[in-house]
């Protein structure tokens, strides 16, 4: 029952943020919407519910957001625009080990690998993750999830697991 | 007084998020095959589209006399957020099916992947 709630509260949130407006017509629409989405998908979006009362995994994910849009961001962006400016490039697939076990957990890595640019995630397969890498550094698998999702891994396990 | 600084804020992301549009578009051309040039097209959609709509919410926040900010500061924000969930989706499935296909030719230092589907 309670993950029907949450989740219908989240879109509820989401439509009034996206709406602007707090007019009766506006309220109204997002309690009917949130409410036949909630009902529709919150069986499947959400598996443990204690883990939505854990106030320490949301914190960590504020963090974390806040962190990877400015420090892990900057750092990769202006990497990749020095590529740009002086083409050093060694392009290359390479395997890199992923700890997490859930669904989300690794959503979170792959879709954070993906987004900083020098790094894409190409295939999943046997706990390994195929990374499309602008400059390959190493070729030992252990070593490229050093450099490359070591920290992503962290939070994705504070947040998720 | 708090007004000005989100505008002036967000006037400065909306601006960064300009440049490096033409830096990715400079990568774009510059890099020579279409895995390297995704990553030049990540710069476009990370710093390129999510930090100047951060950029625009904040600016809309900053003036008074905009009517209806609110709708473009949230509808903004929400944007910037899901795009950052689903630009990676995409990004994956472009690469995805690029090596499925044996579509690109390159040169790579290294293809784990195809190494591993040969054995």
């Amino acid at each position: 029952m309670i993950k029907y709630i949450v989740v219908g509260l989240l879109v509820f949130i989401v439509y009034i943020t996206f709406a602007g407006s707090l007019s009766t017509y506006t309220v109204m629409t997002g309690l009917l919407v949130s409410t036949v989405l909630s009902i529709m998908s919150a069986k499947y979006l959400v598996v443990d519910e204690k883990k939505l009362f854990d106030l320490k995994r949301l914190l960590y994910a504020v963090y974390y957001f806040v962190k990877y849009m400015t420090i892990i961001e900057i750092k990769a962006h202006m990497d990749v625009v020095k590529r740009i400016i002086n083409m050093d490039i060694d392009p290359g697939i390479v395997k890199v080990p992923v700890n997490v076990k859930s669904r989300y957990a690794r959503l979170l890595v792959m879709g954070s690998i993906t987004n900083t640019p020098g790094t894409v995630v190409v295939d999943e397969k046997n706990n390994y993750f195929y990374v499309n890498w602008i400059k390959v550094t190493t070729f030992e698998p252990v070593e490229a999830r050093r450099i490359i999702s070591e920290e992503f891994e962290y939070y994705a396990y504070k947040i998720f697991e | 007084m708090i007004e000005a600084v989100l505008f002036w804020i967000g006037a400065f992301l909306f601006i960064l998020g300009g440049v490096f549009d033409l830096l990715a578009a400079i990568g774009m051309i510059r890099f020579p095959n279409f895995y390297v040039r995704l990553h030049a097209a990540t710069i476009g959609a990370i710093y390129g589209a999510v930090l100047p709509l951060i950029g625009i919410s904040l600016m809309a926040l900053g003036i008074p006399e905009l009517p209806g900010r609110y709708a473009v500061a949230g509808a903004s924000f929400i944007t910037a957020i899901i795009l950052l969930v689903v630009a990676p989706v995409g990004s994956h499935v472009l690469a995805y099916a690029a090596h499925k296909s044996k579509s690109v030719p390159w040169s790579p230092v290294v293809d784990a992947l195809e190494k591993d589907e040969e054995k």
